[in-house]
Parts: structure tokens; C-alpha cells; sequence
């Protein structure tokens, strides 16, 4: 009942580790299926980190063990220095948790809802008006704080649920794809909201299964079938990739869109407007051009950049597909 | 404690706002557990009254006439119809038109002048026992007392037989809605009560907002205590109401103190809203729960309870079971305290057994609620 109460961990708040979030090993598996295996990762204050992985690769599991909600089968973690695996009313403080489905309460307004977690976080009322009314004008929710949860759109219910977890001031935000069925305009507003939390140095973790939105963050973690398979700046990311990306524009795409993919060394194809990007295999990569360029279908080919899907997607079929640089 | 405190305001608030936005809510708790008791009070009745009589007078005279009269002057027998032989009964019987017939043989009057035992036949349609049985009862009585009205005074100073003398205590008109209302008041707010809470949790877990919740600083505990205050006093006015309408509607006599009645009456409810609870944390789906919370409590509230069943005549394992629900200690209570007025020694025993009820399912609960999201 001791809100104060302190963590018997010896890492707690100011120990020896200064990490906001430190994961060393963690797994869980569902009934013998593994969700996630052997997680590894560290986050500092100020950082954004992107968590990004298709349906299924472990991204929920990983997020619910660290907030705290799932224990970890082995390995620990620590948020501010307080175990994941014994999760404390002091690691409840130091966490806002935005959870990827409905979670706020329809048949309560803006000003309740946020009433509610401000109480229940245990914050003077005069804080909590300060809080609130700041909350609500950066988010322009502020003409429609008598409205019900339910009645909300999908960009301001995201916002309003934002707000909750951000009511308390964690150290550390974390959001379970924060912008699934949101549209861009208010896709753009919650990065805005996002890098400004993050320069007032609070720590964000986020998942998506959106690439572009990956490349937004400070640092991302690539993971896939519950291992991450590569982590590190979006930028040094691609700079680190080893493979080769070409755009194609072919005739009668349909038709041949599957013996392209079954050449040898192609990783991935994916469509660019009427294009298609192909990801090679760096050895194969001079053959496979030669290939194309052979057959009376391809109008044009020619060698691009690889963007972070790219390498997102090579990696999926080949874990060396990032090069291996000392201190990178 | 002061952050307890206000965890658990926070979550009353705003489970006491799910309630009031719910007119579903509202109407479950407040309008339903009146018509039940309206519904069933007026069906439920062991009141056995104006059952169909044939009469077949073979004697037609005055002492036989008379003797028709004694029979029917109460209100338990209606002459539905008169024939002339006792094989003109059975047709009438099978058509379920008549439930009784009363034959009086031709020598009635003769025999009866003559000092020789004058008899009577009643016959009985013995497919419906328990009326059966009240109109054998009641004739009976009927004949002992039309006998010695007609015998003559010698006799009767010297050899008269013994009259017992009845005097019924507590229900003096044994009228079964003083016994069937307090019973029914507790199968209804058994019902209520538990169905009430057994969606609270599971509705959480299914809508997510359970998985935020848990993220924050509140306790299981705290969560549990916060849920059941705000349908603890919406359980306190359907106690009120039930208990209004069944005092008024079926005239039920309050020999007991209302206080004492109220007490453990919110004692009960406690118990039953935190089998609600147990019932949704442990099931996790609204569905499932709100099943389960009827079988749990219907059966037993029903027929466990002593209700309808005296326990004591029930094999050994229903009544083992029995006794390890509330609803029979309630009802015990609420008769004792309502009909017999007695005072809190007499029900202090089926109050700490509630409470027992109450201390249980609130560990089991709280413990059962550790795992929710694993």
C-alpha cells in the first residue's frame, strides 16, 4: 500500500545501471511455442525505439513483459532499475502503456478517463489539472473533453489514450503500434506529440509493423519470430547492408512476376507504383541483372538505394544481411 | 492507506458511471428483483383454496343440505356442479373439472335421527397431492364438527373426545406467503447480486481496458474492493425495494427488527457480489460468466437453501453443500428475524457463516486474479 515503497533490486535508481529500460535475455513462450527468445536491449532517456516486425514476430509479448504484464520465462529486465519479474507499484510509476487495442473506457468522457488514471496514478489534484489541461491543448482535444471515449475517431481516441499515459510523466512511454488505423493527418500530429515527450527526455518504445515509420526513430530493433535479427540507427541500418536493391519496370507484370522471384539470390520483391523493387543477393546480383535484361519483358532496370523495408525484408530471409562493424 | 484510498475511489467512480450510464444495469438491479418477486409471490403459493367440488346429495334434506353448507361456507371448496349418482363423478374428475366430490348415501338423515354412524364419502383426485391432502385435512374437521354439533348434549357431556386446542405461533393463518416471501427474497437478490458482478471483470478483460489498468499502480485487491462498493449500495435499494414490495404486496409480517433485517441482508449481498466477482475472474468471458453465474446461483438459491426443501430431510452430500452456501444461512435469517422477530443472537451464526463465505471468495478471488494476463 506504501506508494514509496523501495525496490530490493541493488540496480534500483542510481545503482549501476543508468539504462531506462534493460532487457538481458528475456523469453516467454506460449505453451511451448517460443514468442520471444532471448531479447537483448537497452534503452536510454531521450531515445526513441522502434520495435518493428511483421504479425506474429513477438512485438506485443515483448512490450507486455517489459510493462510488466507478462513475466519473463528466463532473463530479466529492469525499467529504472526496477525488476520486470516482481512487477512493483514503482515500476507501474515509471511506465505510461499505450496498448495496441481499445483500452480506455467508452462510456467515460476525455476529462474522466483522464481523471481516472490521474487518481489512480496518485497525482495531487492541482497537478493533475496542470497536467491535464496541457495534455489536452497540445493534443487539440481540449473543445471535446465532455465527449464519450466511444464517440471518438480513431486519430483523437489514440490521442486521448496518449494523453493517459502520459498523465503521470513516466520515464518511460511504451506504445504497442500506436498508429494502427490512424489516419496520416493524425499519424503525423502523434509523431509531433512523440519527438516532443522524447526532447523532454523521456524514453519511447514503440512497435510497428510500418517501415517508414521504423526509419522515424532514434534507434530500431528488427525482429522476427521472436529474435532480433538486427538493431541499430535506421541510417547505419541501410549503410550496413550488404545486398543490392534494383527498381524494374517490366510488361505484363503479373505473368512474370513469379519467375522473378524464383531467380536465384532474390530476397524480396515488393511493388513501387507501377515498379517493382528487387532485393538480390549481393553475389547474384550482377547475373540476376543480366538476366533481366535479357528477357523482352523488362523495359528498364537499374540499381537503387535500398530503403529500411529493404533491408528489412532482406533481412527476413538472410540474417547476415547486415555487415558486422566493430562499435557500429 | 491514503493512496488505497484513493486507487479505490478512482475505480468506484467509475464503475458507479458504468452503472448509471446502463439503463440494462439499472433495470437488472432495480426494476427485475421487484417483478420476480411480484411474478413469483403470486404464483408460488402451497395456499390450497377454492378447490372444484362435485356434490352428489342422495338424501336431499335439511341435515344433508346443511351438511354441504359446513363444507363450503370457507373458501376452500367451490361446488362446481351436482349430480345425482357417484358414477357420474369419475367423468368429471378425469376432465379435471372437479377435484373432490362429497356423497351423502340417502339413509344419511335416517341414520343420524337414528343415533346409527351416520357417513359421508369424499372423494379425492389424488393426481395433485398437496391439495389432496389439505382438503382430507379439512374435511375431517368439517365432519368432527358437524358431528358433535348434531349429537345429542347427554352424550356429549360425558364421553365427548378430546378437542385439541391449535394455536399456530408466528404465522397464525399459515398463510404460505410469509413462508415463500423471505425465501424468495433471497433466491432474488442471490440471483441479482451474483449476476450483477459476474460481468464486471470479464467485460474488462474482453474490452482490454484490464491490460491498461494493470499497468497502473492499482492492486488486485484494490480493484475488487472498488468494483463491489458502487453495486454494494445499488444491491442495498433493490434490498429495500424487495423487501417494501413484499411487506406491502403479500402483507408479510415484520415481527424483527428492519435494522438487523437490512444488516444482514448487506452482509449477504457482500457475499454474493464477491462469488460474482470470483465467478468473472476466474472465467474471463462474459458469456461464460454470466452461465455460470445463473446455474450457481438459481440451483442452489432454489433448491439448496431450504426454501422450498426443508435441509435437514436432503441425503447427506446436498446437505453438506448446503450448508456451504450462503442462501440457506440467509434465508434462516431473514424468516427468523422477519417472521419469528428474533434479535442478533439468534442470527449470529448465519451471519459469520456469510462472512466466512465473503472472507473465502475475497482471497480466492484476489489470488485467482495474479494470473489474469498470463
Amino acid at each position: 500500500m506504501n506508494a514509496s515503497r523501495t525496490d530490493p533490486d541493488p540496480t534500483a535508481d542510481g545503482g549501476q545501471t543508468a539504462h531506462v529500460v534493460d532487457l538481458r535475455g528475456v523469453c516467454h513462450s506460449f505453451s511451448g511455442t517460443p514468442a520471444v527468445t532471448d531479447l537483448d536491449l537497452q534503452l536510454e532517456s531521450g531515445e526513441l525505439y522502434g520495435l518493428v516486425g511483421p504479425d506474429g514476430a513477438g512485438k506485443s509479448t515483448a512490450i507486455r513483459m517489459l510493462t510488466g504484464l507478462l513475466a519473463p520465462d528466463r532473463g530479466e529486465g529492469w525499467v529504472c532499475g526496477h525488476s520486470i519479474r516482481r512487477p512493483s507499484r514503482a515500476l507501474r510509476q515509471a511506465i505510461g502503456y499505450m496498448p495496441q487495442q481499445y483500452s480506455l473506457y467508452g462510456d467515460l468522457s476525455i476529462d474522466e478517463n483522464l481523471d481516472f488514471f490521474g487518481h489512480l496514478f496518485g497525482l495531487p489534484r492541482q497537478q493533475r489539472r496542470e497536467r491535464k489541461s496541457r495534455l489536452l491543448s497540445i493534443t487539440r482535444l481540449e473543445p471535446f473533453r465532455s465527449r464519450r471515449a466511444c464517440d471518438l475517431s480513431g486519430g483523437m481516441y489514440k490521442k486521448l489514450a496518449l494523453s493517459c499515459a502520459l498523465l503521470h510523466q513516466p520515464r518511460l512511454l511504451v506504445l504497442d503500434e500506436p498508429t494502427n488505423g490512424v489516419d496520416p493527418v493524425s499519424r503525423r500530429e502523434l509523431w509531433d506529440l512523440l519527438y516532443e515527450f522524447v526532447d523532454e527526455g523521456m524514453a519511447v518504445l514503440l512497435s510497428s509493423p510500418y517501415m517508414d515509420e521504423a526509419a522515424r526513430c532514434h534507434r530500431v530493433g528488427l525482429l522476427d519470430r521472436g529474435r532480433l535479427l538486427a538493431e541499430g540507427e535506421p541510417t547505419r541500418l541501410i549503410e550496413r547492408f550488404v545486398h543490392r536493391t534494383f527498381l524494374l519496370r517490366i510488361t505484363g507484370r503479373h505473368q512474370v512476376e513469379d519467375l522473378i522471384g524464383a531467380q536465384p539470390g532474390v530476397l524480396a520483391l515488393s511493388p513501387e507504383g507501377g515498379d517493382i523493387r528487387a532485393v538480390v543477393r549481393q553475389p547474384e546480383a550482377a547475373g540476376f541483372r543480366q538476366w533481366a535484361t535479357s528477357h523482352a519483358f523488362t523495359v528498364r532496370i537499374e540499381p537503387v538505394a535500398p530503403t529500411f523495408e529493404d533491408v528489412f525484408l532482406g533481412l527476413l530471409k538472410d540474417p547476415a544481411a547486415i555487415e558486422e562493424r566493430g562499435g557500429a | 492507506m491514503k493512496g488505497f484510498l484513493t486507487r479505490v475511489t478512482a475505480i468506484t467512480v467509475k464503475e458507479a458511471a458504468h452503472i448509471l450510464r446502463d439503463p440494462r444495469v439499472m433495470i437488472f438491479a432495480l426494476v427485475l428483483p421487484v417483478l420476480l418477486l411480484l411474478l413469483f409471490g403470486y404464483a408460488i403459493s402451497f395456499d390450497v383454496d377454492h378447490i372444484p367440488l362435485v356434490v352428489v346429495d342422495q338424501d336431499q334434506t335439511n341435515a344433508s343440505r346443511n351438511l354441504v353448507e359446513s363444507f363450503t361456507s370457507g373458501d376452500l371448496f367451490e361446488i362446481k356442479a351436482r349430480r345425482s349418482t357417484v358414477d357420474q363423478v369419475e367423468p368429471l374428475f378425469r376432465s379435471g373439472l372437479a377435484r373432490a366430490a362429497l356423497v351423502i348415501p340417502e339413509e344419511f338423515t335416517r341414520r343420524l335421527a337414528g343415533g346409527r354412524e351416520p357417513s359421508v364419502q369424499l372423494l379425492l383426485d389424488g393426481s395433485d397431492n398437496n391439495t389432496a391432502t389439505v382438503a382430507l385435512g379439512y374435511a375431517g374437521v368439517v365432519a368432527l364438527e358437524v358431528s358433535r354439533r348434531q349429537m345429542p348434549t347427554s352424550l356429549s357431556r360425558e364421553g365427548a373426545p378430546i378437542s385439541a386446542q391449535i394455536r399456530t405461533f408466528f404465522n397464525p393463518g399459515l398463510r404460505s406467503s410469509a413462508f415463500i416471501v423471505p425465501g424468495l427474497t433471497a433466491v432474488i437478490l442471490t440471483m441479482i447480486a451474483t449476476m450483477l458482478t459476474a460481468l464486471t471483470v470479464s467485460r474488462e478483460i474482453e474490452q482490454g481496458s484490464m491490460e491498461q489498468l494493470f499497468t497502473t499502480p492499482v492492486s488486485r485487491l484494490e480493484i475488487v474492493v472498488g468494483k463491489v462498493c458502487p453495486y454494494f449500495l445499488l444491491g442495498l435499494v433493490a434490498v429495500l425495494l424487495v423487501l417494501t414490495a413484499g411487506v406491502a404486496m403479500f402483507s408479510v409480517p415484520v415481527a424483527g427488527s428492519l435494522w438487523l433485517l437490512f444488516g444482514v441482508s448487506a452482509l449477504f449481498l457482500l457475499a454474493m457480489f464477491i462469488q460474482g466477482l470470483f465467478i468473472s475472474v476466474a472465467t474471463r468471458r462474459q458469456a461464460l460468466a454470466s452461465q455460470l453465474a445463473f446455474i450457481t446461483t438459481m440451483l442452489p438459491a432454489l433448491l439448496l437453501s431450504g426454501f422450498v426443501f426443508p435441509i435437514d430431510n436432503m441425503p447427506w452430500p446436498l446437505q453438506f453443500l448446503a450448508r456451504a452456501l450462503p442462501p440457506s444461512y440467509f434465508i434462516h435469517a431473514i424468516r427468523a428475524v422477519l417472521l419469528r422477530g428474533n434479535g442478533v443472537e439468534a442470527i449470529l451464526r448465519d451471519s459469520l457463516a456469510i462472512l466466512l463465505f465473503f472472507g473465502v471468495f475475497l482471497l480466492l478471488t484476489v489470488r485467482r486474479f495474479r494470473r489474469a494476463l498470463n
